[in-house]
């Protein structure tokens, strides 16, 4: 029993990593926390949507139409609301991204509805492991999820969009006389979480409903688990993001699942008063 | 005969932060292959001017031009490219990174040829060989003066025409302060032009060929350190 809540925990963390991820790298480049993280997964699910239910396409297929979507839908909110404040404080950011949070969100809704939704794929049988029970859309969320944090970690470490995030993130005025364009690295950025937000929509989209509020489901996890991690660490973000969907899940064998989100907030509580950085984030020393 | 063009020029530049200048009329030209000093008491202007000239703070009034490039309107990474080089006082190296990731960064987005960034590598490995036996090493696992030299190695990726220095040798020891003078003689004798700014005053006259007195954001005197120390009282100049 405890083995399967941790396992559909794992599983849930997965979801929330991806964004999660966006989050942090949002946050670790243009230095304010996107808001609109919950409304961009809502967007990625319904582009997702119209591609496997309206075109008939496969879900994959789908899936990959709706991170080229939401990727150029991020870089061009960016290029409208976001660039033309880059100079401002990290509030004005926050709260010019609760203004595109409710946009997209609303639109979402006018364009299609409030009916909820969800994708045309063959149901399938859960299959057993060790007395475990595993849906397909579990193994698909782990192995599409674990894919996708896969091809972060290259991009991060081994190549050279990688290194230019992580100095503009580390430093963005060393970066700059070292050759490095802040606003071309943002735009990749937003390419980059883009598609991870797009495939969370999707991931999301095949756990729950599609509703103009599925991503009202998890900005609050989100921001936890990128907080948990350390804000500007997409790897704590992962930590975090897994932590959560476990801590979340095993919870609900105490308590009523309504409470759960308060366990993890609990959780968080405690952590930061005892490791304000976060898992994996370091020490901020104000000089 | 013709003097040559200078490698870096300003012509009237005024800067500043807010509402008011903090540099103002500052008229320059730096000849190729010199080493060129800024000294000035402390908020007399000399970081801000270093900034300006790497593109990191705006300019409002005047020209700057790097041979016949004008920089004026250019962005900072774009200086880099025309040959710009900037190191600044501190948070000079990537400390996340390690030396190896801190040297490729340097010219990944220079829009250089591969064969041509491998060969300057070489030479800057060749330069630097400090650096060049840790390249696994975390930059942030550096002590201060490894730190300073990995900084310079990464300006140096760039293979800039004119390298600007923001107070090389703060917080170092003597020895480390000699050492890194030494290697900016070693950088100038291979014919790279020198910017420094320096609240080491004795240095800055030792290695300098010219030096420029910053006094309130204004050029109190420009001459050679023989002049300076020979017709000058310096202590009469910082304090105006």
């Amino acid at each position: 029993m405890i083995a399967q809540v941790v396992l559909n925990g794992f599983v849930t963390g997965m979801i929330i990593a991806l964004p999660a991820i966006a989050l942090t790298l949002t946050y670790g480049i243009l230095k304010f926390p996107n808001f609109a993280i919950g409304a961009m997964l809502t967007v990625g699910a319904y582009f997702a949507y119209i591609a496997n239910a309206w075109l008939h396409l496969p879900l994959v297929w789908a899936a990959v139409l709706a991170a080229v979507a939401l990727a150029i839908t991020s870089v061009g909110v960016d290029r409208l609301v976001f660039q033309p404040l880059r100079e401002r404080t990290a509030i004005t950011l926050l709260v010019a991204s609760m203004g595109v949070s409710f946009v997209l969100e609303n639109v979402a809704r006018f364009v299609l509805g409030n009916s909820a939704r969800s994708f045309e794929v063959a149901i399938a049988r859960p299959q057993r492991y060790f007395e475990l029970r595993v849906n397909m859309e579990q193994i698909y969320t782990a192995a599409t999820a674990l894919s996708a944090m896969l091809a972060i970690y290259i991009i991060l470490r081994h190549t050279a969009l990688g290194r230019a995030m992580r100095a503009v993130s580390d430093n963005p005025a060393l970066a700059a006389v070292r050759g490095i364009d802040r606003e071309r690295i943002a735009r990749w950025m937003w390419v980059i979480a883009g598609v991870l937000t797009a495939i969370a929509g999707v991931l999301a989209g095949l756990d729950r409903a599609i509703d103009p509020l599925l991503g009202w489901n998890y900005v609050v996890t989100v921001f936890a688990a990128a907080i948990l991690g350390g804000l500007g660490n997409p790897f704590g973000a992962v930590l975090g993001a897994l932590t959560l969907g476990v801590v979340e899940e095993t919870s609900t064998l105490l308590i009523p699942p309504n409470y759960r989100q308060v366990v993890s907030f609990c959780a968080i509580a405690f952590l930061l008063l005892a490791r304000p950085q976060g898992l994996l984030g370091s020490v901020r020393v104000k000089r | 005969m013709t003097p040559p063009l200078p490698v870096l020029s300003t012509a009237g530049v005024a800067a500043g932060y807010g509402a008011g200048d903090i540099i103002r009329d500052i008229t320059i030209d730096v000849t190729p292959g010199e080493v060129f000093t800024v000294i000035g008491p402390n908020g007399s202007g000399k970081s801000t001017l270093i900034k300006v000239l790497a593109g990191l703070v705006r300019t409002r009034v005047g020209e700057i031009r790097l041979g016949a490039i004008r920089l004026t309107h250019l962005s900072a990474p774009q200086r880099v490219s025309t040959g710009v080089a900037y190191v600044p006082q501190e948070f000079n190296v990537f400390p996340n990174m390690t030396i190896g990731e801190n040297l490729k960064v340097s010219t990944e987005f220079l829009g250089r040829e591969q064969q041509a960034t491998l060969e300057q590598r070489e030479r800057v490995l060749a330069m630097f060989p400090e650096v060049a036996k840790r390249l696994k090493l975390r930059a942030g696992l550096l002590s201060g003066g490894q730190r300073q030299m990995l900084a310079f190695a990464c300006a140096m990726m760039a293979a800039p025409k004119v390298l600007l220095l923001d107070e090389p040798s703060a917080g170092l020891s003597p020895k480390l302060v000699g050492e890194i003078f030494d290697k900016i003689e070693t950088l100038n004798a291979s014919g790279l032009t020198v910017f420094i700014i320096e609240q080491n005053v004795k240095e800055a006259l030792r290695i300098g060929d010219r030096v420029m007195v910053l006094v309130n954001g204004s050029i109190r005197l420009m001459a050679t350190p023989g002049e300076i120390t020979a017709k000058h009282d310096l202590h009469k100049l910082f304090l105006g």
